[in-house]
């Protein structure tokens, strides 16, 4: 042992060593941590603008009723409370004594009224029973399957109340014989209902029809399997018996759930005996309304099943060859437009200009229709009285006369549906009358015609071939309504059920269909001392107007799904063809670079 | 019923009690593992010391970063509000009852609210008694806690407050955590309530990751402490065994030198001492070969005169009576005895150094103990009953054979026998002989002063008396009982005494059966039975090792 050795180091020094290299380590990896200050541009679409079923929404939150409320505030409290659908009305029936069953559910019967009702007059009272009547403006009712009727006039409502052992006043009848209905006001259906489309098709044909329902928006999680439920209930009155539902009558929904993007629906074994074609075409149709979905699973009795050649997770934006709009939908943007040229033929709008293609006298017509196989043109006489056809689309044929009207009466603009059956309706001051003519046969009337008593102006088949958006005078006024085309059980045609699409135009003079959901409409607001274009959502949601500038004195107009509106216009006595400058744009400025009348768009 | 239950108590119990043991065991191994192993030691107190620092280093940072998070939240949030409140103002002014802007209102706070739920918005006009003002979405109102409104009930008009809380929904929607601001203007309350979902998302993010991180860290100082004290270890491993090596006697054992670190000085060092000692030890067993050599050599060189003198002194004693002077012939006498037992040492001297050179050897035969006893008693005999002992045997009926050198047996027992008689004070002398399946043991007893605590064993050192004071005539040369050790332990046997004072001694000879093998146990006590004390105030129980 000559020398002493160093000993070696001692764990603890070690340790503490390394616990302060851990908190070094630490502090230095959380210092690195910052926002960064530069770098590449990343890029996002943008959030789709369109309004989507499950839209953030509002409710109203009620209040349950006081002790100290006397009956007309109880009744007061009931209208209000009965707006708020959370938990199956709860706080609404609280209002009501036990013995009343008034339970509303989901699927409500509603009386729409005009505004809140204020300061309920009292009718009699004791210190037991009161009897309260309210008054107010009815707008309309919403059935219970969701389908709106506008049913304008005074509302006269009386309601019994009883004092309950605590001593507060309560609810014991209920006014009218809808004992589950509501009475909301335009606000409040605006806030708890959301107008949404079923999709149905059209009889013997691959098309769909939008069906359009209010919708209670109780939460948006049970929102997909009320949409699905409201699906499989079938078409509402309005369209019942004019389309077809591919789901086999008894099919109910047994779970529908949603897993990030994807629902799966799952159908009761009833739904065996549809075609899963056709049942996925319809609920990815109505689906696609909910933005939280993009995906879709169809499930029968616990059995995931898929389409033919396709996926069993299927995009909601599938099913393109069962639009509303046709077949067509694709490539839409290639729809020729068709006016009469200054010069007198029928021409094809190409670039701002009409290259002629039918010249003489079928050139000639006024208010030209182009068949959608493109095999016919029909059109009317200088006066409107006569109605002519011709074909084929090519050259000089001749104009074959199909129909002459009545004294004092007029055609409206020939309309094709898909099928390629010409409709027009004859119509005087005080009555109408609706020519159908099927390909190769004579014309024949309608035997049911809703609007046989009215003046109508115009009549547009939808794409879809079962709606009609007429403009028809009633009480004086210009009104947009659309019915519905449906052959009663002898096979005769029924074109009735019309119902308003909107309040907001005083005056209308001629429309067609946008799309399926949206007619463009040439029209008069309050307060608009010209016609102008509008585009007004058959959902009875608020128009909105088409573009800026002058215009002159606007006539008619055509529309297509995709293609630019065009109005034939008169200024300055020349007859002008007028487009926005941009066609995506709504607020694009007119233009009127061609000189001609009546455009329109084929089908 | 009852008896399945018991029986699954039963089994539950047991199961129970295995595991406990596994435990216990698992335990027990685990704290004798981390006693022998400074490795397990260090890298233990490492990951658990790094443990704790990483721990109270994570929670620190996360309240950092949650307090940073919500920090952001709240500003972002007041400022929502307040822009909130300012259109409220705007649009409603202060006076204003028209059902229909409230409603236009709260549609335009519903488009602010985003689609995915940013945040949620709750108005509420104080003066409206049918209904609590609008929410948008699932949120109900119980969202909005009590406590909240009563500080902006009573707050002046235009401040704000913020507070935290649980979001309740309609519907499925589950609860989750909030951030709650409000404001109030004029009759308006208005509520923002952002769910604090995704900052909650963060935070468990950056928890996770940074517990990841934190036991990473950990799991590396553990490696590194054990890698580093692996480092340390090793060479001290390896040292230890070295010096348990050294330690067995082989002194040529080295530990292998590598580098010039600490570690090396320590094994240089441990091979200096080696060294030294190997020398020192090497030196001492050439001493003490030097020395016995003198003894026997000087032992030889005696023999030769000490023949002279003896025919001498033999001639003179005999001739004693001869002498005129009665003083000459006393010391004729004298010198006779002294020679006598000159020679007797110088033999003793011989066989001992005998035994230390490793020159003796064993002459075995197979010989029946009791007859040696009873030829070796015959001898002494005479000399016993001068001194007024009388031998008692204790033999047993069958012959007790065993492999021994007869000479030196003879010598053992005629050692131990004269002992006795000499120190037995004239008292009986017992000698008992057993035998087992092993070993054969002759004791002898005597009644005499007996032995004092630790002399025992020091009756077997060369040259040792129990009375200092006694003189050298008497007695034998103080070597005979080193040399019965020594014959003893040739036969692979042993030789060990008891005694206490004033009870006598015993001294008991046990050998083995078979020469050479080893000894387990004896056939007979070594505390005689009845002696005294049960228990022994002295026992030399490995005496003979």
């Amino acid at each position: 042992m000559g020398h002493r050795a160093t000993p070696p180091p001692r764990p603890a020094a070690k340790r503490l060593r390394t616990a302060a290299l851990a908190a070094a380590l630490l502090t230095l990896g959380t210092g690195c941590a910052t926002v960064p200050g530069g770098g590449q541009v990343v890029t996002g679409k943008p959030a789709e603008g369109a309004e989507r079923v499950d839209d953030p929404y509002v409710r109203l939150i009620p209040v349950r009723p006081r002790a100290s409320w006397g009956p007309d505030e109880i009744v007061s409290g009931f209208l209000a409370a009965s707006a708020s659908f959370d938990d199956d009305h709860e706080v609404a029936r609280e209002y009501l004594s036990p013995q009343n069953s008034w339970k509303p559910g989901l699927r409500p019967y509603v009386t729409v009224l005009q505004s809140r009702i204020f300061g309920p007059d009292i009718l009699k009272a004791t210190d037991e029973q009161a009897t309260v009547r309210v008054t107010g403006a009815q707008l309309g009712t919403i059935s219970s399957d969701g389908q709106y009727t506008a049913a304008p006039k005074d509302l006269d409502a009386t309601f019994q109340l009883a004092k309950n052992p605590q001593g507060a006043w309560r609810i014991t009848n209920l006014p009218g014989e809808e004992k589950s209905g509501l009475l909301l006001t335009k606000d409040d259906v605006e806030r708890a209902m959301r107008p949404v489309n079923l999709y149905f098709y059209a009889p013997g044909r691959d098309n769909l029809v939008p069906n359009g329902i209010f919708l209670p928006v109780v939460d948006r999680e049970t929102l997909p399997a009320q949409l699905v439920q409201a699906l499989l209930t079938g078409p509402t009155s309005w369209l019942n018996g004019a389309v077809q539902s591919a789901f086999p009558t008894g099919t109910r929904l047994r779970r529908l759930d949603v897993d990030k993007d994807v629902a799966v629906v799952d159908l009761t074994s009833q739904a065996r005996g549809g075609s899963v074609e056709r049942m996925s075409a319809q609920l990815s149709w109505t689906l696609r309304q909910l933005s939280g979905i993009k995906r879709f699973r169809l499930r029968i009795a616990g059995e995931t099943v898929a389409p033919d050649g396709g996926d069993s997770t299927q995009p909601v934006g599938g099913w393109a060859g069962n639009s509303p709009d046709g077949r067509t939908t694709s490539g839409q943007s290639d729809q020729t437009a068709y006016l009469v040229g200054a010069s007198g033929f029928l021409g094809a709008l190409e670039d701002d200009h009409a290259q002629p293609v039918v010249t003489g006298p079928a050139g000639r017509l006024s208010r030209p229709a182009v068949a959608p196989d493109y095999q016919e043109l029909a059109g009317l006489g200088s006066k409107g009285d006569r109605l002519f056809i011709a074909g084929p689309l090519t050259g000089a044929p001749a104009a074959r006369p199909l129909l002459t009207a009545g004294r004092g009466a007029r055609f409206t603009a020939p309309s094709w549906s898909p099928d390629g059956t010409l409709w027009t309706v004859e119509s005087k001051t005080d009555q109408s009358r609706l020519w159908v003519r099927q390909r190769n046969r004579p014309p024949v009337l309608a035997a049911h015609w809703g609007l046989g008593g009215r003046q109508v102006l115009a009549f547009r088949v939808a794409r879809d071939g079962v709606r009609a958006a007429v403009i028809v005078r009633i009480d004086g006024r210009l009104q947009v309504q659309i019915g519905r085309i449906a052959r009663a059980a002898d096979g005769s045609l029924d074109v009735g059920s019309f119902l308003p699409v909107s309040s907001e135009l005083q005056d209308a003079v001629d429309l067609a269909w946008r799309d399926y959901g949206t007619l463009a409409v040439l029209g008069r607001k309050k307060g608009d001392s010209l016609n102008l274009p509008y585009l007004m959502p058959v959902s009875g949601s608020a128009i909105t107007s088409l573009g800026v500038g002058a215009l002159g004195d606007p006539r008619t107009i055509a529309a297509a799904p995709g293609a630019p509106v065009l109005i034939g216009t008169r200024s300055s006595n020349k007859d002008q063809v007028c487009r926005q400058r941009q066609v995506d744009k709504s607020f694009s400025e007119w233009i009127c670079p061609t000189p001609g009348r009546d455009p329109s768009y084929p089908g | 019923m009852n008896l399945s239950l018991d029986r699954a108590k039963r089994v539950t119990r047991r199961g129970l009690r295995g595991v406990r043991r596994v435990l216990r065991g698992t335990a027990r191994r685990g704290y004798a593992r981390w006693r022998r192993s400074i490795q397990v030691r260090v890298v233990t107190s490492t990951l658990f010391i790094s443990a704790i620092v990483v721990a109270i280093l994570g929670a620190f940072l996360m309240q950092q970063v949650s307090s940073a998070l919500m920090d952001g939240k709240v500003k972002a949030a007041r400022l929502q509000l307040d822009e909130g409140l300012a259109q409220v103002q705007r649009d409603l002014g202060t006076t204003s009852e028209d059902d229909n802007r409230l409603n236009a209102m709260v549609n335009r706070l519903k488009a602010r609210s985003g689609p995915s739920g940013l945040y949620e918005v709750y108005i509420r006009d104080t003066t409206e008694q049918y209904f609590d003002g609008y929410a948008t979405n699932e949120l109900r109102e119980e969202s909005v806690p009590r406590r909240l409104r009563d500080e902006l009930r009573h707050a002046p008009a235009g401040s704000r407050a913020y507070t935290y809380g649980k979001l309740s929904y309609v519907g499925d929607r589950p609860s989750e955590r909030g951030l709650i601001v409000g404001g109030r203007t004029g009759q308006y309350e208005l509520y923002y309530l952002f769910p604090l979902e995704q900052e909650q998302r963060t935070l468990t993010n950056v928890g996770r990751s940074m517990a990841g991180v934190g036991i990473v860290l950990v799991l590396l100082l553990a490696a590194i402490a054990s890698l580093v004290t692996r480092q340390v270890v090793i060479p001290v491993r390896l040292a230890a065994q070295g010096a348990q090596r050294l330690a067995a006697g082989r002194l040529e054992e080295r530990m292998r030198v590598r580098g010039e670190d600490d570690l090396a000085r320590l094994a240089r060092s441990f091979n200096d001492m080696a060294a030294n000692l190997q020398d020192k030890i090497g030196e001492l067993e050439d001493l003490s070969q030097v020395q016995r050599q003198f003894v026997s050599d000087v032992s030889h060189e005696l023999r030769t005169p000490l023949t002279t003198i003896r025919i001498a002194a033999d001639m003179l004693y005999e001739s004693r009576d001869t002498f005129d002077d009665p003083a000459v012939g006393r010391s004729a006498e004298l010198l006779q005895s002294q020679l006598e037992r000159f020679e007797s040492l110088l033999a003793d001297l011989l066989e001992i150094s005998r035994h230390d050179a490793g020159a003796a050897t064993l002459d075995a035969e197979s010989l029946d103990m009791r007859d040696l006893v009873l030829r070796v008693v015959g001898d002494i005999q005479g000399l016993a009953e001068r001194k007024g002992s009388k031998v008692v045997l204790q033999l047993p009926g069958e012959p007790c054979m065993a492999e021994v050198d007869r000479r030196r047996v003879e010598r053992i027992l005629r050692n131990l026998l004269v002992n006795a008689v000499e120190h037995g004070e004239g008292e009986d002398i017992v000698v008992s002989v057993a035998a087992d399946r092993d070993a054969v043991a002759v004791a002898v007893r005597d009644h005499g002063v007996g032995l004092k605590p630790g002399e025992g064993q020091m009756v077997f050192d060369r040259f040792w008396r129990a009375d200092p004071a006694r003189a050298r005539t008497t007695g034998g040369t103080g070597l005979g009982l080193s040399i019965s050790r020594e014959d003893a332990q040739l036969h692979g046997g042993w030789l060990q005494a008891w005694g206490e004072p004033g009870n006598g001694s015993q001294f008991r000879l046990s050998l083995p059966r078979v020469a050479g093998a080893e000894l387990r146990g004896s056939p007979l006590p070594l505390v005689p039975p009845g002696a005294g004390d049960a228990r022994p105030l002295f026992a030399e129980l490995e005496a003979g090792d």
